[in-house]
């Protein structure tokens, strides 16, 4: 049995499709906002805050970077921060930001504007608690977009899943990531702040469904064996287990249409 | 810390050879400040400006380095360890440099043709405004060729 590829082998119950930010229904956008902005409220274990800070400030910094370890961490991290946010409002979803889409214009508007319908799009900025700060003063968010070409083009994208081994393709991967970091800039663009920008979840799921294609496409190109064990903390999870993203619950299918079968019942 | 680097000759692969790929490999890559490109050009020869961008035609590839930023805990936090037990199995050190790879396959290959066997690499490092910034550390440089 292969372990590093996906194995929809069997009809998927109540699976959860994560969805381009460009193609969110009024509904599920608003459920987004409304999660989000419900967890900014909260101060303890269950909250934004705290789901930011497990990145890098306060410390200690968890995140898994230049390592065969970073795909699979980030996957569980937005996994657990999803849980999270559907705590607040049941089955919201993470969106992803397809950065070669929206060239060269930028942002998706729903993480653009900075006020929607008379409030704060929670979606365009967020407090930095006092221990997750760089400086004191950087109590909030903020962007300063840097040179247009650190975001990749469709073709890079197309060289990266290319790759049929999991180390170069990981490498390359995480290469284009580091430019969208720094594109974006301010707060995301430094490793011990990024996670407080609510564009990162967008940004990471983005990284996310790259690696579940690339796993669609070379089945049977699995990490390394030493490192299917590994434990990804703080989450409880192992890198075996974030491998098949449809027993974590969710989909990145554009669309999924279903009938019956031939048994009954 | 630099913000340009231009290496001494390196030997190209031999014309005469099939190659599948060819990476440039910069070994203990710091990544301890800020956020930056580091432009990669192969064969370029001298007079390459610091403004020369992706269509330049001895343009190889980019690099991006997420920086990590300035260190947030007490003394000694971000300082790395010299030396690692071989039984401590904790996960390495947040600031030990790591290895990253650039495939420059066809920007080698289009100097093959060229009849080059030689050619320097320059890397011009490029901060999150555009600005130059003295960011760019690694203790090697090499290029490897698959057949």
């Amino acid at each position: 049995m292969t372990v590093s590829s996906p194995t929809p082998t069997r009809a998927p119950v109540r699976l959860r499709h994560r969805r381009s930010a460009r193609r969110l229904s009024a509904g599920q956008l608003a459920d987004l906002r409304e999660a989000v902005t419900l967890a900014q409220k909260i101060g303890d274990d269950r909250g934004y805050q705290y789901w930011a800070g497990i990145h890098g400030l306060p410390l200690p910094e968890y995140c898994q970077h230049r390592s065969p370890l970073f795909l699979p961490w980030h996957r569980a991290y937005l996994y657990f921060f999803e849980k999270a946010l559907q705590d607040r409002v049941p089955g919201v979803t993470l969106p992803w930001w397809d950065w070669t889409q929206h060239q060269p214009q930028g942002l998706p508007p729903v993480y653009a504007r900075a006020r929607v319908g008379g409030r704060k799009n929670p979606l365009a900025s967020s407090p930095i608690q006092p221990a997750g700060r760089r400086n004191p003063k950087e109590s909030k968010t903020w962007r300063q977009f840097g040179p247009q070409s650190w975001l990749p083009q469709s073709a890079e994208v197309k060289t990266v899943l290319d790759n049929r081994d999991y180390f170069t393709f990981q490498n390359q991967l995480e290469n284009i990531h580091n430019g969208v970091h720094g594109s974006v800039g301010g707060t995301m663009g430094y490793i011990e702040t990024s996670a407080y920008d609510p564009l990162f979840w967008a940004h990471h799921c983005m990284i996310d469904r790259l690696w579940y294609l690339w796993q669609l496409d070379h089945p049977g190109a699995p990490l390394p064996a030493p490192y299917l064990d590994v434990a990804l903390p703080p989450f409880p999870m192992t890198v075996r287990q974030t491998l098949d993203i449809t027993a974590l619950g969710y989909d990145y299918a554009a669309a999924t249409a279903a009938v019956p079968g031939t048994s009954r019942g | 810390m630099v913000d340009r680097f231009r290496s001494k000759p390196l030997e190209l692969p031999s014309a005469e050879h099939r190659v599948d790929r060819i990476d440039l490999a910069f070994y203990d890559l710091d990544h301890s400040g800020s956020t930056f490109e580091a432009r990669v050009f192969i064969g370029a020869g001298r007079g390459l400006k610091r403004d020369a961008g992706t269509d330049h035609p001895a343009y190889a590839g980019s690099l991006f380095i997420f920086g990590h930023g300035a260190c947030s805990g007490e003394e000694g936090h971000c300082d790395v360890p010299e030396e690692r037990d071989p039984f401590d199995f904790r996960l390495p050190h947040h600031l030990e440099p790591g290895v990253q790879i650039l495939t420059v396959t066809e920007a080698v290959k289009r100097l093959v043709e060229a009849g080059k066997d030689k050619a320097t690499v320059d890397v011009f490092v490029h901060g999150m405004e555009g600005e130059a910034l003295k960011a760019l550390s690694f203790s090697q440089l090499r290029l490897l060729t698959y057949a």
